[in-house]
């Protein structure tokens, strides 16, 4: 069987951008929870959906801090 | 009485769930037959039925060579055993500190519970060692809360803690985030030998009759096989199966010759004993005998291989088997699979055939096969199991044509090269999970033999989670099969006596699946396993019965039989007291009999059914817990002996003599949610149907764990409370932790002329103080991934570009592009931004709903395997439901109603103490649908509220002397009110009293879910379909509602001709053509260039002439005569046109019948 894989180094697709070397965006100062350990983090905008604790993969927004207000009829 | 609210240990069992079990056990019960089911996939005797099911397909054989004349090495390939492990996270995933995929964790992120199906694979070649590799076979979906999920006998505690209801239940799989159970369907019972006479049966062939012996046997791993004996009009006998969807039809003499070395003499004998002067039957048995001397086919051997010659082919056997072993494979993968010996089949097969006989002779009664005497249930593992292992069998076959087409292509095959094999392994598809999660999102069953059913699809359930009552509805759900449905007969809907104690006479939906979607009572339990009755023939034969091997046949003996085993012979009398004695044994605990096992005992009848001992342990059965008089003990009762024996329903009706058992309750007939609907036996029966389906579609409490759900919709009851008047059976099954609906004061009054027709009137303070506040959460997915192939790299970011963008997103918008949470967003608001790269643009998705709505949550979820940047995740909304005019309420007595008005608490009428009503309903509603339990369950729920009690509403407490009436009366009385529940009461607008006493009381009112918001459709002017330029219909393009024929006609009829004129052509396409008067003609006329100095006119084409040709014919034009068309061509005349109004499909039909060479000519004159 021929295999398209070829010798040499390659890019490993699962290391975060980080680790690559990659400049990072600054982080946008929005928090967000994780769904498991309830960790709180903030993420940059290349980094990959995982709990920077536990791993989890389902991450929930923080709620804003802005003061959020409706005509309350 | 014995209901109790129990606010505080509710209270407290929130606040901290229970550690060691659920304080609700009756809900694991009723979800047993499914998680029962599954777990016998992997447990029980030899290793689960997936471990018998590959036991069951044997080895495959294969050979390298295409060559007829040699055979070459021989592969034997075969899957050893099977396992299924727990739900994990994928081995390269370094970063997960928990290993275990929860249940949670797939809801949210929309992915399927699954976990790792691995077969062991063993082959040998040329008979040689057995070498074995585990293959993965991809990811099976699980069941959840069985052996083979992380939540199996999990706390309270530890299943909040794992983000579950307190009480989950398991029982139903989660599928690309969807809860999917496979539903439970009625099939014929298995082992049994069934008579039917069924019409169809005629058009089998020529000298078909109507008579016929069915039987489904049920091999171990609980796959079927049906076999029928049918009579041929001459007195034959054929035996008829179907096998990969093939229907094949053998003289049922030949499978006895082939079974056992026989002759004529012992078949005859065995089949009609002594009943030698019955010469209907010696003719058909003489005729039977004589007509296979045909065949010339005497001795064993010689049967088998004539049979192995003809299924050679059809079982794709390789050439290396000889004709017999061909025979004997038939024998042992169709004929009567449930048995492994052959005499027992011999012996059963002959039963089968004198039981034919009678019923042709009229001896005996057609069994029926829309009764659940002869019916149980197909549970939804077993069917899994089954699918699982036709995939396998699939798998091995695969594996054999890859072979066989390596040969084909000349590639080297190889059996003793692992590297061989492997490549074999690697070329086919060895994903088997994949297909089971087709089975389960689709509910289609793909499959070569079609698994003995007789559909194809509908085999699985979306679990919704409306409310509770909907979801513990669907795990109690049994169907007869999407085949009766299409059937014009009503027969098979009918409700049979037979059913008592197994199906809900109450819980099934009116209309079109009546009385096929069945719920189960809910004291009914499904056998998940076989019970050990190894010792029973030991203990009947110490009991006196003969052994089978005795010279005895037909119905004037009692034959025993234990799960389709003819295990005993014996007298009609002995019988009798055969099925006595072994029920009293097996009530007592004797260790030999299992307390479960069926001891169905049909005595001798004229013309009934066809007499005998039959016993039933095996699994699938239905069962039901009664009370053993002699002992006084439990006793399980299935619905095959059911119908034999007398049981009372209360312990006041027995009678010496005749009641064997007694019902523990009268209660136990009916399902969980009939049980509910208080005080129902004061109900006209429909109404306790209606209510059944209304309590399903009420806008209540799915669940707790809300926040840890993605479901696309759900509705949320904010004020939901415990009701005053509930059964007991409320709080056995937890109920109270989801409320249903809230109390209300209802006054049954003709107050404002607001209340007409159904039509209820709110206490406007009431709906301000939060009476039926509801919310409803809509979850909506964004993947970034979907404009994209897999493996494409990204171009799509979530979060803003470097270019412009509306300064105003941001108001709506965080940094990171999502939406802030707890904003409120109206229709076209922004509520996600993302960048596109190969436009280099930002982007939003907008909010497509007229209503506003709330961001309640977002989560960002992350990719399966790849840890790439966020390109899904998902937005809860958040839409408040305040009551409004328009929806819809109903008590719990299938009573319902539209709020109509919400009138100020200041006109509502008040009583002497001052109370006044939430909700005002029309006495109007009672009369003709005499639900009389709702005005029992108002005068409870009064005294209720007066004494601070909760009562309880349990059908069939009260009689004719303890009426509730003097019960509750009695109650009111005492906190100083009207004995009767009527009160003066005064007018809110006027202060005077009320001609008449106002019944007022407490009733447990429902908010449905269906709303106004959801449903209401108006149209002036909106979007029409292009071809027609009519309205398009459809609540969602904002569409019109048709005026049909119907509506039409009313119209007509009550002579509204402008209304008409309206509606059926000014608002829908009404049109302004221009038309020729002189051909009459819409479709040729056309509008001319404007010249200068001319105005622009309509001329008709076919009226006019070409200006050559006009030149030609009549020599000079005036130039002002002359006009043009678009391409510049000139002509001249047609200018007699005129324009009339019509409907433009009229345009439409023109054309068309232009198309088909058809003139239109309409006669226009002025008037």
């Amino acid at each position: 069987m021929s295999s398209p894989q070829r010798e040499g180094f390659s890019i490993p697709a699962s290391i975060s951008h980080a680790a690559l070397g990659q400049v990072t965006n600054k982080s946008l100062g929005v928090r967000y929870n994780c769904a498991q350990c309830a960790a709180s983090f903030s993420l940059s905008k290349n980094d990959a959906i995982r709990c920077k604790e536990c791993g989890h993969r389902v991450i929930y927004k923080a709620r804003t801090r802005r003061v959020v207000q409706f005509e309350a009829r | 009485m014995g209901v109790q609210f129990n606010t505080l240990e509710r209270e407290k069992r929130f606040q901290n769930p229970p550690k060691d079990k659920s304080a609700f056990p009756l809900l694991a019960d009723a979800v047993l037959p499914h998680i029962g089911s599954f777990n016998a996939l992997t447990e029980g005797p030899d290793g689960g039925l997936l471990n018998l099911a590959v036991k069951d397909i044997g080895s495959k054989t294969i050979f390298d060579t295409k060559d007829d004349t040699r055979s070459g090495n021989k592969l034997q390939i075969r899957v050893e055993t099977v396992e299924v492990s727990k739900p994990l996270v994928p081995a390269n995933d370094k970063l997960s500190i928990n290993r275990k995929t929860l249940p949670s964790e797939c809801r949210e992120r929309m992915t399927t519970y699954r976990s790792k199906l691995m077969l062991k694979v063993t082959w040998s070649v040329n008979d040689g060692e057995e070498v074995s590799e585990i293959r993965d076979a991809g990811q099976l979906p699980v069941m959840l809360k069985t052996n083979r999920c992380h939540l199996e006998k999990l706390s309270p505690e530890e299943l909040v803690n794992k983000k579950e209801e307190s009480d989950e239940l398991g029982g139903y799989f989660i599928v690309n985030g969807i809860e999917k159970i496979i539903r439970m369907l009625i099939v014929q019972r298995r082992n049994f030998p069934m008579a039917i006479i069924r019409g169809s049966f005629v058009n089998r062939g020529r000298a078909y009759s109507k008579y016929g012996i069915q039987i489904r046997c049920v091999r171990p791993d609980q796959s079927s096989q049906t076999n029928v004996l049918h009579y041929l009009n001459d007195g034959n006998v054929t035996f008829r199966f179907s096998w990969r969807k093939n229907e094949y039809l053998v003289p049922v003499v030949m499978i006895l010759k082939a079974l056992i070395e026989t002759n004529d003499r012992e078949i005859f004998d065995n089949i009609i004993g002594s009943d030698t002067s019955n010469s209907f039957l010696t003719d058909r048995l003489e005729l039977l005998l004589r007509n296979y001397k045909s065949y010339n086919l005497y001795s064993k051997q010689e049967t088998l291989a004539y049979l192995g010659d003809k299924f050679r082919v059809v079982f794709g056997v390789e050439a290396n088997v000889s004709d017999v072993e061909v025979g004997k494979l038939v024998l042992q993968r169709i004929v009567l699979v449930h048995l492994d010996s052959n005499l027992d089949k011999f012996r059963l097969l002959t039963f089968m055939i004198r039981k034919l006989y009678s019923l042709v002779e009229g001896q005996c009664c057609p069994d029926n096969p829309d009764s659940v005497q002869n019916q149980e249930i197909l549970l939804g593992g077993f069917l899994y199991g089954m699918i699982i292992k036709e995939k396998i069998e699939e798998y091995l076959q695969n594996f054999k044509l890859q072979v066989q087409s390596d040969l084909n292509r000349g590639i080297a095959v190889n059996f003793n090269d692992r590297k061989y094999i492997s490549r074999v392994f690697m070329r086919i598809n060895e994903n088997i999970g994949q297909k089971l999660q087709y089975f389960l999102s689709t509910g289609n069953l793909v499959s070569q033999s079609g698994l003995d059913l007789q559909q194809v699809s509908g085999y699985t359930v979306v679990a919704e989670k409306i409310n509770f009552h909907r979801f513990i509805s669907h795990f109690r759900m049994v169907h007869r099969g999407s085949f009766f449905a299409e059937l014009k007969t009503t027969t098979v809907r009918k409700l049979l006596p037979e059913s008592w104690g197994f199906l809900c006479p109450v819980h099934t939906p009116d209309g079109s699946p009546c009385g096929l979607l069945n719920h189960l009572a809910h004291k009914c339990k499904i056998s998940t396993e076989q019970s050990d009755v190894s010792r029973v023939p030991a203990v009947l034969a110490n009991l006196g019965m003969l052994p089978p091997s005795t010279f005895a046949a037909g119905p004037n003996l009692c034959c025993v039989m234990l799960d389709g085993k003819i295990i005993g012979w014996t007298s009609h009398e002995q019988g009798q007291i055969l099925a006595t004695t072994l029920r009293y044994l097996k009530v007592e605990g004797s260790p030999d009999l299992p307390l479960d096992m069926e001891v169905g005992y049909i005595p001798p009848s004229a013309k009934g059914q066809y007499p005998g001992l039959y016993l039933f342990a095996g699994s699938a059965r239905m069962m039901r817990p009664v009370k053993y008089l002699p002992l006084n003990k439990q006793d399980i009762l299935g619905p095959f002996e059911q119908v034999y024996m007398n049981i009372a329903v209360t312990p006041a009706e027995i009678e010496n003599n005749i009641h064997s058992h007694v019902e523990f309750s009268p209660t136990n007939i009916l399902s969980i949610l009939a049980n509910l609907t208080p005080f129902s036996d004061f109900n006209q029966s429909p109404r306790n149907m209606y209510q059944c389906q209304m309590g399903k579609q009420t806008m209540g409490t799915p669940g707790v764990a809300l926040v840890h759900r993605s479901d696309n919709k759900l509705y949320r009851l904010q004020t939901g409370q415990t009701p005053i008047v509930k059964a007991k059976l409320y709080d056995d099954y937890g109920f109270d932790n989801f409320p249903n609906g809230m109390n209300a004061v209802v006054a049954v009054i003709s107050y404002t002329g607001y209340d007409m027709d159904d039509a209820m009137i709110i206490n406007k303070s009431a709906d301000e103080r939060g009476f039926g506040y509801g919310t409803v959460y809509k979850v909506e997915k964004v993947d970034l991934s979907q404009s994209r192939r897999r493996g494409d790299p990204i171009t799509q970011h979530f979060g803003f570009g470097e270019d412009e963008w509306p300064e105003s997103w941001k108001e709506k918008l965080d940094a990171d592009g999502l939406p802030l949470i707890g904003v409120q967003v109206q229709e076209g608001d922004p509520i996600v931004a993302y960048y596109d790269e190969t436009s280099g643009k930002t982007k939003v998705k907008t909010y497509h709903s007229s209503e506003p709505g709330f961001i309640e949550e977002v989560k960002l979820l992350g990719d399966d395997n790849t840890d790439q940047e966020c390109q899904q995740l998902t937005i809860k909304f958040r839409v408040t439901r305040q009551p409004i005019i328009g929806d819809k309420f109903s008590s719990r007595h299938g009573q319902k109603g539209v709020c109509s008005r919400k009138w100020p608490q200041i006109d509502m009428p008040f009583s002497e103490t001052g109370i006044q009503p939430d909700v005002i309903i029309n006495p109007h509603a009672f009369p003709s649908r005499m639900t009389i339990g709702m005005f029992v369950e108002s005068l409870a729920g009064k005294a209720g509220a007066l004494h601070g009690i909760s009562q309880d509403s349990t059908p069939w407490k009260f009689s004719e002397d303890d009426t509730p009436a003097d019960f509750f009366g009695e109650q009111l009385r005492q906190a100083g009110y009207n004995y009767h529940g009527n009160e003066p009461m005064y007018s809110g607008a006027t202060g005077e009293e009320l001609r008449a006493d106002i019944y007022i009381g407490c009733v447990y009112y429902q908010r449905l879910r269906h709303m106004v918001n959801d449903k209401f459709q108006v149209r002036s002017t909106g979007p029409v379909n292009s071809l027609t330029m009519q309205p398009v219909k459809g609540r969602k393009r904002s569409g019109g509602i048709r005026v049909g024929e119907m509506e039409r006609d009313a119209l007509i009829g009550h002579g509204t001709a402008f209304l008409l004129q309206d509606r059926l052509l000014n608002c829908s396409d009404y049109t302004q053509s221009p038309i020729c008067r002189s051909c009459g003609s819409i479709l040729t006329t056309q509008t001319s260039v404007p010249r200068i100095g001319t105005m622009a006119s309509v001329r008709c084409r076919n009226c006019s002439y070409k200006l050559e040709t006009y030149v030609q014919k009549f020599g000079h034009v005036d130039d002002s005569e002359i006009w043009e068309d678009g391409q510049g061509r000139k002509f001249i005349g047609g200018e007699d046109t005129t324009t009339v109004a019509i409907p433009f499909v009229l345009k439409y039909l023109d054309s068309e019948l232009s198309a088909m060479g058809i003139k239109m000519r309409y006669n226009v004159a002025a008037r």
